[in-house]
């Protein structure tokens, strides 16, 4: 029963949306963000007394109300509250509550306060409806819904056309992978002629491992996780995502609608279990894309971008961790990467904020001293996602790592390359935060003197959510201990949930103590060679490679030409398709009707000639014609 | 009861030509579509079935049951506010227009409710009437080529219909032009007849679905109709095309229509996805509205050609829902325009800033027209593809892809008047407007959060409709070159079994369509 | 009794010139008495035949003159519109030449 209430979640923080969406600009101006913060938290509790009751129960059903029916094929939506659906609720909702608590210091000033908050309260009620769904379809209305809210919020400062250009470039590949996700629909309901996850999983257990069918609904999955979670080849939306709030990016953009695909995964592991194609495919997707992006990242010089690329990259573990068949794993990464990603980002915000809408790392610099709890709240998020031991991200890393490596699902695919791939990117990632960290705080001050004067630290309504995300990305890891060691309560706590029929190889102490450590050494080494190139020779190392490489290192800083790559390819050549039949449907196909309606014309007025006007030609032709009438009856010989 | 639904809308419109003054017959138009609206809303389902036009055997046979009710209801829905907002914009015979419109709502109705093929026929000219007197009348500068191209498709189309139609009796020997007399009758009929039959409801319902090539009169029509957009939301009502599909060609003609319907699927996929690409590229804001019309229907189109319940569930469900989503667009392209007197959307820009809440109100309908969950338009769209990508998966994956070009046509529409760098600032909603707005945003939810008991009306009719052509021919098939020259005086050969109502078949025929007939649809589906 | 031929004949007769009237006569109303004469006539040719149709005891007989009383009561509403038709033109026109009506056509 307790755990049933929790269903009200979304309802209280759409609840919310409207309230400050329709008082709008009467509502004065902390009072917004108050009421949206507190539907949030409401939401948060709930989320926790599920959590609590969870631990008697393993699901409860809530079933809401009939939705479609047609010939043999119904579907009634409803909730489901099993663990899986909590934690992502408590994450939600957990730092979705952080970061509108931040936002009242960060959006503080703005025009349209209200309308920022009634977004925020949106989107966090249609990420609940998306993992509380028990059905696809239901899923598909938050997964959209997630998608509508992320438009909205990108394109937050639509006054300039750069926003509302990204957030137009988000919301149209965000529709490419959902055109994905319809696509999986259908075949599922073709396959199974159920679109409840629950009894999709249960029938493709039935069928033999590796169907072809599931393997296409698996790729169609796979097309729509990538659409929503930016990863090759639909990454491209994510860095322009950056256009809107910075909170927005910690909510949306870093901690929860982008770990959606890997959500989705997670959710069908009784189905991408049985297709170890569908599955090697996550994975493989996912490691290209976290090599990909890491390596885009280096060169990056906004603050955000960065970061932004820094979370496709993490993204790309995630995926990797869902697909070779280690869903807790995936979701751990999920859960610890939503604090020390939200982190990074709020604390970028805070700089940001604190430079005055300054966000290139060249000229910043120095600023630990000036702001000294965003300073530290950072560096424990940049230690925690660089997988420096004992912190969140070593063990949610270490635990993608070790399943990719053992994983008898993908070993067929080159499971151990993967690990390989992986770990190289786990040096990078090292690597690319080290910089971003010294870039931004350590190192000279190279920024003017206007500046210098009027820094200082973010309020306390800013900085407490910091501190808060920086204690939980110490402690989020502790969840999941390495299994050979200790027990990992994450994965106990999902097993009901993500138990499937995939399987890992158990190698001897010694190969886990040795993946453990090369994991460390990655970690290290990347920080310590970033510590060397930026703090002990100030980068000059990084410009005389930037030199040798020249041409490649142009290329990965435009993240490797997919931009235009899709622009040549697709954009351009699809605006002049549209150009081109719009133009031809004009002339082309209404040119053939019109040349029709000519000839029309012309037999009218050939007809018309016999209408003259002269009533008595008219008298004449009537009589006439019964006369030639009369002489036909005659001559044929009449009716006898 | 349900001739109620005819008889309201008439009687106000003809109160309307009596002389009075204009607030008055405002007042009764508003009443008058108010009752209609409360009259479908409530009014059980019911039928009427009076011998009318002996010599020809037509019945004035009308049922409200089914799809049609929702379609009643929701068109309704959106006459209340067309009416308001006419009585309110338009310069000049106020009163003629709102006649018309509840002419034209009068004669839709009757489309919808006729069970008898002539009955249907005329209710299908009737329609022609008002909404070519509104263009030619209240249109734009271009509105008599406008007109006369919408003329010469429908009239051109319609005599094809007229033809069928005559034919369709003779050749098949049912007792009457009734729907459950022709269903008896016509599965007997030999398939090149049978195709040659469908061509010609095809034709006429291809233009009106639109379906490509023949829908080059929409974009014309819609913008040179009057610019507060209240005749074009006229036209999205009677995109009645995919009804007639629905409702008469296949059903009637199941074996032609099974065979011809990768053909006909293969159009509506190519028209969903072509015109959503060109709605990318329009400038002009009620062309671009006419071409995501167009592309909507074309998702209506391959939901009705799948001949499965879902498909066609679907697209009826569609149908019914871009009334109030493309309605919405129509109505609030008319407020902009009596913003700026202008409907290039590059004369637009940055008017979220001065009017948020028509900003909002625009995205809002927008999402509905594009198809996001939760709104008006997405459970039809969704199982008109699915029961597509069940027919014919390619052909259900190329209307798929019209989803993304939604997505683009959409945001591009909002960024270009909304969003960017702001110009002249304008008004923002009027109270007027937003009371105007409110059935339409309230139906759009409706429809979208709650489809399940308006699908549960209209899934009866689309599973008769989806296993009509399993039903088997009874007696042989004649061969169509024997059947005409020796047809006897009511145009059956002499040795083809007497088409008598066949009680195995009517056995089979839900009680809404048969209306001799006891037995319900359970027991129909149950049978096969 | 006087044969039905002769009525026939005289009925043919006096149609012709009623419709010789029509083709020659450019004044509307010299016009619409032709076209009565022709109605006339053709209601002659109508009670003529049902007269020998009656004495021959056919069964058919009255249809005949039926059809008069029709043609008499549809003549007297052309009249009646055809009239009013003609004086509207005449007031504005001030002649009632239909040769100069062509003009009105589209």
């Amino acid at each position: 029963m307790i755990v049933a209430i929790a269903a009200f979640a979304p309802l209280i923080t759409l609840i919310g949306a409207l309230t400050t969406g329709l008082l709008g600009k009467k509502l004065k101006e902390p009072w917004a963000g108050i009421i949206a913060s507190s539907a949030v938290g409401l939401a948060f509790v709930l989320a926790c007394l599920a959590f609590i009751g969870l631990t008697q129960t393993d699901s409860v059903r809530v079933p809401l109300w009939s939705y479609l029916q047609a010939g043999g094929f119904n579907l009634s939506l409803g909730f489901v509250l099993d663990r899986l659906s909590v934690l992502m609720m408590l994450i939600i909702t957990g730092v979705g509550l952080l970061i509108h608590v931040y936002s009242l210091g960060y959006m503080h000033g703005d025009v349209n306060f209200s309308r920022y908050f009634a977004y925020l309260n949106l989107f966090v009620t249609a990420m609940l409806i998306l993992v509380l769904a028990d059905s696809y379809l239901l899923t598909f209305v938050g997964w959209e819904g997630v998608g509508v809210c992320s438009y909205l919020l990108i394109g937050f400062w639509y006054g300039e056309r750069v926003n509302a250009n990204a957030a137009r470039k988000a919301f149209i590949v965000n529709r490419v992978g959902d055109v994905g996700f319809l696509l999986a629909m259908f075949t599922c309901v073709l396959a199974f002629g159920t679109l409840n996850i629950a009894e999709v999983g249960e029938a493709a257990q039935g069928l033999e491992s590796g169907s072809t069918i599931l393997t296409v609904i698996g790729l169609f999955f796979l097309l729509a996780a990538a659409g929503k979670s930016a990863q090759l080849p639909l990454q491209v939306w994510l860095p322009d995502a950056m256009a809107g709030p910075t909170p927005v990016s910690a909510l949306i953009h870093a901690a929860t609608m982008v770990t959606a695909g890997v959500y989705l995964v997670a959710r069908s592991g009784a189905l991408f279990a049985q297709t170890p194609q569908a599955s090697a495919a996550v994975a493989w997707v996912g490691a290209f894309t976290a090599i990909i992006a890491a390596a885009t990242a280096f060169t990056q010089t906004d603050i955000k971008k960065i970061l932004a690329y820094s979370t496709v990259s993490q993204l790309g573990y995630m995926f990797v961790g869902v697909g070779v068949g280690a869903y807790w794993a995936g979701m751990f990464h999920v859960f610890t990467h939503a604090f020390f990603k939200a982190l990074l980002f709020l604390a970028a915000g805070s700089v940001i904020h604190a430079m005055h809408e300054e966000q290139d790392v060249r000229n910043m610099g120095g600023l630990a001293k000036h702001l000294p709890i965003t300073h530290i709240t950072a560096l424990v998020a940049v230690l925690a996602i660089s997988g420096v031991p004992f912190l969140a991200g070593f063990f949610s890393k270490d635990a993608i790592l070790a399943s990719a490596f053992n994983s008898q699902l993908v070993a067929g695919y080159g499971s151990h390359l993967l690990y390989l791939v992986l770990l190289g990117g786990a040096v990078m990632t090292a690597f690319y935060m080290f910089r971003w960290y010294y870039l931004v705080f350590q190192g000279k001050e190279r920024f003017g003197i206007e500046i210098r004067q009027k820094l200082h630290e973010s309020p306390r309504v800013m900085t407490l959510p910091l501190v808060i995300l920086a204690v939980m990305s110490v402690l989020a890891g502790y969840f999941g201990l390495p299994e050979f060691m200790f027990t990992n309560r994450f994965e106990l706590w999902l097993a009901p949930v993500t138990e499937t029929t995939a399987s890992f190889a158990h190698p001897p102490l010694l190969v886990e103590w040795i993946l453990m450590s090369l994991s460390v050494m990655a970690s290290f080494g990347g920080l310590g060679y970033a510590y060397w190139v930026y703090a002990l020779k100030a980068g000059e190392p990084a410009e005389r490679w930037a030199q040798t490489l020249g041409q490649f290192t142009k290329f990965a800083d435009e993240a490797f030409g997919f931009d235009q790559l899709y622009a040549r390819l697709l954009t351009r050549p699809a605006e002049r398709l549209a150009a081109a039949s719009s133009t031809s449907d004009k002339v082309v196909v209404d040119g053939g009707i019109r040349s029709s309606l000519t000839s029309v014309g012309v037999l009218s007025r050939v007809f018309s000639v016999f209408q003259s006007g002269f009533v008595r030609a008219y008298a004449l032709a009537i009589l006439s014609g019964v006369a030639l009438l009369i002489v036909v009856v005659l001559v044929a010989g009449g009716g006898q | 009861m349900s001739l109620l639904l005819i008889v309201l809308p008439l009687v106000t419109s003809l109160m309307l030509w009596l002389p009075m003054d204009v607030l008055a017959k405002r007042i009764i138009a508003i009443i008058g579509s108010s009752l209609t609206f409360i009259a479908a809303l409530v009014l059980p389902a019911s039928g009427l079935d009076v011998r009318w036009l002996p010599g020809l055997e037509a019945y004035f046979s009308i049922d409200s049951s089914g799809a049609a009710r929702t379609l009643i209801l929701v068109a309704a829905l959106m006459v209340i506010p067309t009416v308001v907002i006419a009585g309110q914009v338009l310069e000049r015979h106020k009163g003629t227009f709102l006649a018309l419109l509840l002419l034209m709502q009068a004669s839709l109705n009757g489309l919808f409710l006729a069970k008898d093929l002539v009955l249907y026929y005329i209710f299908w000219e009737a329609t022609l009437i008002p909404s070519i007197i509104m263009l030619g009348v209240w249109g734009g500068e271009k509105r008599r080529e406008a007109a006369l191209k919408y003329l010469i498709y429908a009239v051109t189309s319609s005599f094809l219909m007229l033809i069928a139609i005559l034919a369709l009796r003779p050749l098949s020997g049912a007792a009457s032009y009734r729907l459950a007399d022709l269903l008896v009758a016509t599965p007997q009929l030999a398939l090149s007849v049978q195709i040659s039959l469908f061509l010609g409801f095809a034709v006429a319902f291809a233009v009106k679905v639109p379906l490509m090539p023949l829908h080059m009169w929409l974009p014309d029509f819609h913008e040179q109709n009057h610019p507060s957009g209240v005749a074009d939301v006229a036209g999205t009502l009677y995109k009645v095309g995919a009804w007639g599909f629905f409702a008469w060609a296949l059903p009637l003609l199941p074996a032609a229509a099974a065979s011809l319907s990768p053909l006909m699927m293969t159009l509506a996929a190519l028209t969903a996805l072509y015109a959503a690409v060109i709605a990318t590229a329009q400038t002009n804001l009620k062309r671009f509205l006419a071409y995501a019309s167009l592309s909507h229907m074309g998702i209506a189109g391959v939901g009705v050609f799948a001949l499965n319940a879902t498909g066609l569930s679907g697209a009826m469900y569609l149908i019914a829902a871009q009334m109030a989503s493309t309605g919405g667009l129509f109505l609030i392209a008319g407020m902009l325009y009596a913003r700026r007197q202008s409907f290039e959307m590059d004369d637009y820009g940055g008017l979220a800033k001065s009017a948020p809440t028509l900003a909002a109100i625009s995205m809002f309908v927008l999402f509905a027209s594009i198809g996001v969950p939760g709104l008006s338009n997405f459970p039809g769209e969704f199982m008109s593809l699915m029961g597509a990508y069940q027919a014919f998966p390619v052909l259900g994956v190329v209307a798929t892809l019209a989803v993304i070009a939604a997505g683009v046509y959409g945001v591009n529409m909002f960024q270009r008047i909304y969003q960017g760098q702001e110009t002249t600032p304008v008004n923002d909603v009027s109270l007027f407007e937003v009371l105007v707005l409110v059935p339409v945003i309230g139906g759009i939810l409706w429809l979208g959060i709650a489809p399940s008991p308006q699908l549960a009306q209209i899934d009866a009719q689309a599973r008769f409709s989806a296993q009509r052509p399993s039903v088997p021919v009874h007696g042989e098939v004649v061969p169509n070159d024997e059947m005409l020259p020796d047809a006897s005086p009511d145009g059956l050969p002499e040795d083809m079994p007497e088409p008598v109502p066949d009680e195995d078949i009517r056995e089979r025929m839900p009680d809404t369509l048969a209306s001799t007939s006891e037995s319900n649809l359970q027991t129909l589906v149950g049978g096969n | 009794m006087v044969p039905t031929e002769y009525y026939v004949a005289l009925s043919a007769i006096i149609f012709t010139i009623g419709a010789l009237g029509v083709l020659t006569r450019r004044s509307a109303i010299m016009i619409f008495l032709s076209v009565e004469l022709m109605l006339n006539a053709a209601n002659l040719a109508l009670v003529a035949y049902a007269r020998q149709w009656s004495a021959a005891g056919a069964d058919v007989a009255l249809s005949g003159q039926a059809a008069v009383f029709i043609i008499l009561a549809i003549a007297a509403a052309e009249v009646a519109v055809g009239l009013g038709i003609l004086v509207a033109i005449f007031r504005y026109r001030t002649s009632s030449d239909v040769d100069g009506l062509a003009q009105v056509r589209l």
